[in-house]
């Protein structure tokens, strides 16, 4: 292994775990707010520490100090296997991360002859790990109402492994008729794949390719993820909170956490697998350094534009009302952040600038690109991840029934129907 | 050396976990006997290099086998008290243990003995393209097959759960 690979390996393994990890109070912060969009009020949006608001988003970091000083609660008829009962939320927890773990945030980097994965796990096998590994996230919630003993628990830790159960099949059925269209179990693949076009102005997207996999795909996720409109397990209307009745402090937290972050892996999963992942529509990576010249002016003139209207936004924004008297700190937050992205602005375009007029700068432009693709999957994601919120608080919540009814009785025969095209046009094709 | 301690690991998890499915009258501990089992079997592919197998093991024992077995446990509210009565468990466990051994030291003998006869396996054996490849070229008849039976035994498990009035 030369230097650059270890390099390599550990920025991306940080990169994943970064990203997983500090989305979760972002994710959080995001649902609060967005929840309160849709209801028509405000959300969280006073907590700061020492003037600095950051839109609210400091709330969910209070949220962890309560959650960590919680009193541990068991309830008293939990008297043996208690290691099982704290185990199980640690199980759905880490599954939901290590998921996350093969997606891929940019395309191979080339240094030196040698080709790197930008993946915190560099396998060539991402979907069928996906596959597994979410299957596995089930079982932490099984055990987790299963040892609740309590009636609610129990409802709810069946409901969700049947309904995995029956999901499962039209999710891996329609990954099969992917696979089959990509040629390919890699990810990294998949979106080199995406990155071309058809009939010529298209871009081969997923959604393009195959529609109805790719509405099944999204589906499936959802269900996948246990959120609305398919949180019957958690149905509180119906039985209290399901599995995690019982759950108090940290214990609750880690379900709690496994949730967002198996939604910021499916969103992953989707944009990777429908939405062409990290790459610009239209835009190889081969046209992006290639051309790298032109994209960096394209850059040049679009930045400092956003940032205008972004600081002009905040500076709109960013105020208390006109009968309030203010104490100045909303301002100076305002300034203090409004001067950083201006500092950061400049910096990216002498950086910019040296790249385009440098004659041989291989390393410095390939670089330079992995940073842009990773910068059009995190936007990619969070566009994806709001999606996710916006359905949760639109939606009502299926009955049991009616979610089983959809998984068998509709998106089975889709998706089997969906594979069988999918067979005999590749098949022809080839 | 590492290779050897990481084999010695999960096979004491995947030989624990299954003394955990047999001699536990819990059935929480049965379940995770047999959770930790399938995920240690997992590792032992894995440590083989052989990717195909050790994400369909996880996949399909740990996540639908697993899965299957705990809703069945709980749609049929199995308790403790409504396990037979097994007084002399450990008994019965050594003395078909001790009946079993000499067919145990048959299949060491020839494991062992055969091993070297078998081809050497060559980089990259265990990936879905090779094992697919093969599957689909030199053993698509019994492939056929197996799926034929498989379908059957599908099709009767629908005509037992269907409702009398609908035959």
């Amino acid at each position: 292994m030369t230097l650059a690979a270890i390099i390599i390996a550990i920025v991306s393994f940080a990169l994943g775990a970064l990203l997983a990890l500090l989305m979760i109070p972002v994710l959080v912060w995001l649902e609060r707010r967005g929840a309160g969009l849709i209801q028509d009020r405000l959300g969280p949006n006073r907590t700061n520490v020492g003037g600095f608001r950051f839109g609210g988003v400091v709330q969910s970091f209070a949220d962890v100090v309560k959650l960590v000083l919680k009193e541990e609660y068991y309830p008293s008829h939990i008297k043996d296997h208690r290691w099982l009962f704290i185990l199980a939320p640690m199980i759905t927890f880490v599954a939901a991360l290590l998921a996350f773990m093969v997606i891929p945030f940019a395309d191979n980097i080339v240094i030196a002859g040698e080709s790197l994965k930008i993946q915190a796990l560099p396998v060539e096998y991402g979907v069928l790990w996906y596959l597994a590994i979410g299957a596995v996230g089930v079982i932490g919630i099984f055990f987790g109402g299963w040892l609740s003993h309590n009636k609610y628990s129990l409802l709810g830790a069946s409901r969700a492994g049947s309904m995995m159960i029956s999901y499962e099949l039209p999710l891996g059925l329609s990954v099969l008729a992917f696979v089959i269209t990509y040629n390919s179990i890699d990810f990294n693949a998949m979106v080199a794949w995406q990155s071309g076009t058809v009939l010529g102005f298209l871009p081969a997207w997923g959604i393009v390719v195959q529609p109805l996999g790719a509405i099944i795909l999204i589906i499936a996720l959802f269900a996948e993820t246990n959120r609305a409109p398919f949180s019957v397990s958690e149905g509180e209307s119906e039985i209290v909170a399901g599995y995690m009745t019982e759950y108090t402090a940290m214990k609750f937290a880690m379900y709690f956490m496994g949730e967002y972050v198996a939604m910021n892996t499916a969103s992953a999963v989707i944009i990777t697998m429908v939405f062409g992942g990290y790459q610009l529509p239209w835009v190889s990576t081969e046209m992006l350094i290639e051309n790298f010249r032109y994209f960096a002016w394209a850059i040049m003139v679009v930045m400092p534009v956003v940032v205008y209207f972004v600081i002009e936004w905040m500076y709109k924004n960013n105020a208390v009302r006109p009968t309030v008297i203010s104490d100045g700190s909303r301002e100076f937050e305002a300034k203090v952040l409004s001067i950083v992205m201006v500092v950061m602005t400049l910096v990216v375009e002498v950086i910019l600038v040296y790249l385009s007029s440098a004659q041989d700068a291989v390393l410095g432009t390939s670089i330079a690109v992995m940073l842009l693709q990773i910068v059009v999957f995190v936007v990619k994601l969070m566009i994806f991840n709001l999606f996710f919120i916006l359905v949760r608080w639109t939606l009502p919540r299926f009955r049991y029934d009616q979610v089983q009814d959809l998984g068998w009785r509709y998106l089975l025969p889709l998706s089997l129907v969906n594979l069988f095209i999918t067979a005999i046009v590749v098949v022809g094709v080839s | 050396m590492l290779e050897n301690s990481i084999f010695a690991i999960l096979s004491l998890f995947l030989i624990g976990g299954a003394l955990m499915v047999l001699l536990s009258r819990e059935i929480v501990l049965n379940a995770f006997g047999f959770l930790i089992a399938m995920l240690a079997m997992a590792g032992l592919f894995a440590l083989l290099e052989n990717s195909f197998l050790f994400l369909a093991q996880i996949m399909i024992s740990a996540g639908a086998v697993v899965v299957l077995s705990l809703i069945a446990v709980t749609t049929i509210n199995l308790k403790r008290d409504n396990l037979p009565e097994e007084p002399n468990k450990i008994r019965w466990i050594v003395i078909s243990a001790l009946i079993v051994s000499p067919i145990s030291l048959l299949i060491y003998k020839t494991l062992t003995m055969v091993n070297r006869k078998f081809q050497e396996t060559v980089d990259g054996y265990g990936t879905l393209k090779v094992i697919g490849g093969e599957l689909f070229s030199s053993w698509v008849l019994p492939f056929e097959i197996l799926s034929v039976l498989l379908l059957a035994a599908m099709l009767a498990a629908i005509v037992i759960a269907r409702k009398e009035s609908e035959i």
